[in-house]
């Protein structure tokens, strides 16, 4: 393994499910060959509509899914050898979900998972030491320490519930932060005020994104670079201005087109033509989007679009071959 | 302070007014029937070619009237119920004339509760750390386990019984065929009065158990498959909290709750007797003499089982209601 700059790098990372019945089994590419490298300090923005595979991804990179195929490399180390020093991964790796109402045990207070996690990793000696401790990450979320102290998640708010959840993330020091879909449960006032979150993050204490998301104009504003996914495949990949303002692949630009402008109620996925199969989709032969593409030609249907480079803009379609 | 005026006050209002609807329907309920009790006994005296004077048959009615409590208006007689309720006194067996009915509810009662509290409660936590480990686990043993439970569920318990009464007590004999130690024998704690005990009880309770584990691990098997998948269990991973305590604080006590409140209502109906347990088993327990009592229209007995039912059931409700705010911080001072 080559020494990168990236923290994280994924390479042609594919992962298949077999879905369906007894006898009609088939298998999906949830993830395929998809491949990507997340800086120290960057915001790495990874979209795409709902079942593209993007969660898959952060389960994979989480540990919770095994891949079926590819290699991921964290701080120049196979994850395979993480797995026997899983502890100190977590401690680098953290996670933050789409729900806040159920990231928390709704049984057990809001503060019970921070001590539990400042304990576990050997963060501070005893209690005493623990609630500045605890304090000071949720001051930099606009938390305090008495606001959550033996208080049920069923007491908080979607919003405190989310920053909490993202506090008790950081309590670790970690390097890099999965958040699958941080945003989409919360209303769109919050919204701003946790990517930027995020921002503030990065310039403090280093930390890297691998921001999960289907809303674009969030995508837009935090974060250095993003990838597109359809279908298990990352159809466009670069700069975020670059990609969001200038894109090249068809399904990028529908995404793009139906950003619903400052009606934050409307969800763009209501206007992108709904996958009519989404199984049928993904055991497409050629390329994906081809079913759905208004510029869609013959080998469109036949072959499948390799990669290529344009403008620092990596895209997967025919019309740049 | 504001347990008792938000908690306490309002379930022992919920608690009294519920006990005093289900008690008045015990009292009303055979009154509405179309069958008139003392008729009908008449009817079976006759029936078994007792020849009554028709000058001496308005003099048998009316005793029999007092003996049903029947007698007066209607309002009369509910006073009379109230009044003789507070004092435990149900009248007198009619069928077992003139042992009162408490004394014989009294007798079996014992025999009920020692056998159905011992197997439901023992059943539920067998059933709880059995399902739980085979929700949270999936491998080949607890598919195994999956799999025997769902061949055994199911198989009807009367045939269950009749089964193990079969195997346990006629091919291979060594527990007794039926009966408890005989109704209405002084109990002496000795040894040989446990040995007796334990040798009768054994083989409905054996039933009791496996019926109650196989049902009660089917459902804490499904629950803790769906808490296991839960987002919250997923972010304790992703936050590196010990996998021991997911198990314990997150998986098993969360599903932990519908199966508490199951064990409430459960409680609730033990005092009506296991009838198909005790009939197979002839085994002297609540649902034996409640048989012998419809079979034989003894109609102050039945009433005094389900009046005890009744307080049974909803004082169960009412333990459940306050106990279960001390599991669920969600309902506490609600
Ligand atoms: N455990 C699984 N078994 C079978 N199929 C799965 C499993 N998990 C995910 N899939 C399938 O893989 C595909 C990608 O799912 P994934 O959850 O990664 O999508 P997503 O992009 O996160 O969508 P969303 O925006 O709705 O969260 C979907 O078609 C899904 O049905
Ligand atoms: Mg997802």
């Amino acid at each position: 393994m080559t020494a990168t700059e990236e923290l994280l790098q994924i390479e042609r990372v594919t992962k298949v499910f077999t879905v369906g019945s007894f006898f009609f089994k088939t298998r999906i590419n949830a993830v395929e060959n998809v491949s990507f490298g997340i800086k120290p300090a960057e915001i790495f923005t990874l979209a795409g509509e709902s079942g593209c595979g993007k969660s898959t991804i952060a389960k994979i990179i989480l540990g919770f899914e095994e891949k079926t195929a590819g290699e991921i490399v964290f701080e120049n180390e196979s994850i395979a050898h993480w797995r026997e020093k899983r502890q100190l991964f977590i401690q680098k790796v953290q996670a933050v979900f789409q729900n806040p109402f159920e990231s928390f045990n709704p049984l057990c207070a809001v503060d019970d998972i921070f001590f539990e996690t400042v304990y576990n990793f050997h963060l501070v000696q005893n209690e005493k030491e623990a609630i500045p401790f605890i304090d000071e990450r949720l001051k930099a979320v606009g938390l305090s320490f008495s606001e959550i102290h033996s208080r049920y998640p069923s007491e908080l708010s979607g919003g405190q519930l989310q920053r909490a959840s993202i506090a008790r993330a950081l309590l670790t020091n970690p390097s890099l932060l999965v958040a699958d879909e941080p945003v989409s449960m919360v209303d769109a006032s919050l919204r701003m005020s946790i990517v930027n979150l995020f921002a503030r993050l990065r310039e403090e204490m280093n930390l890297s994104v691998l921001y999960i998301t289907h809303d674009l104009a969030t995508a837009y504003y935090v974060s250095d670079r993003i990838a597109v996914m359809f279908r298990g495949n990352i159809v466009e990949m670069g700069p975020v201005e670059e990609v969001l303002l200038n894109p090249r692949h068809p399904y990028t630009q529908l995404l793009r087109d139906s950003i619903p402008e400052a009606n934050p109620h409307r969800k763009w996925k209501g206007s992108v033509r709904v996958a009519n199969v989404e199984e049928e989709e993904y055991l497409q032969k050629g390329c994906k989007f081809a079913g759905r593409c208004s510029l869609a030609e013959e080998r469109c249907r036949v072959d499948f679009p390799q990669e290529t480079l344009v403008d620092g803009v990596l895209v997967r379609c025919h019309r740049y071959n | 302070m504001s347990f008792v005026k938000k908690c306490l006050v309002p379930r022992l209002i919920q608690y009294f007014l519920v006990t005093f609807l289900g008690l008045t329907t015990a009292f009303f309920l055979p009154r509405f029937l179309p069958l008139d009790p003392v008729e009908q006994r008449i009817a079976q005296y006759q029936a078994f070619g007792v020849y009554i004077p028709p000058e001496q048959l308005e003099e048998i009615m009316n005793t029999l009237r007092q003996l049903y409590g029947l007698q007066g208006t209607l309002w009369e007689q509910y006073g009379i119920f109230w009044r003789r309720l507070f004092m435990g006194d149900f009248g007198p067996s009619l069928a077992r004339y003139p042992t009162p009915v408490i004394q014989l509810i009294v007798q079996s009662i014992p025999w009920t509760i020692g056998l159905l509290l011992l197997t439901t409660l023992f059943a539920w936590v067998v059933a709880i750390l059995m399902g739980g480990v085979a929700g949270y686990f999936r491998n080949r043993w607890t598919e195994i386990l999956d799999g025997i439970v769902m061949v055994m569920r199911p198989i009807p318990y009367y045939i269950m019984a009749l089964l193990c009464l079969i195997v346990f007590a006629y091919i291979f004999p060594i527990f007794p065929l039926s009966g408890g130690v005989g109704i209405g024998r002084e109990v002496s704690f000795g040894f040989d009065t446990i040995v007796s005990i334990v040798k009768h009880g054994a083989l409905p309770a054996l039933t009791l158990l496996v019926v109650g584990i196989a049902w009660q691990f089917q459902s804490m098997k499904l629950i803790v498959q769906g808490v296991r998948s839960e987002s919250y269990v997923w972010y304790a991973r992703a936050g590196g909290v010990r996998e021991r305590k997911i198990i314990f604080h997150y998986v098993i006590r969360n599903a932990m709750l519908p199966m508490i409140t199951q064990l409430g209502l459960q409680l609730g109906t033990i005092f009506s007797g296991a009838l198909v347990t005790e009939m197979v088993f002839a085994y002297p327990g609540v649902g034996w003499i409640l048989y012998d009592a419809v079979m034989k229209g003894d109609y102050n007995l039945i009433m005094g089982i389900m009046c005890i039912s009744v307080v049974a059931v909803t004082t169960s409700i009412l333990f459940l209601d306050l106990v279960y705010p001390i599991f669920d911080p969600r309902v506490r001072y609600r």
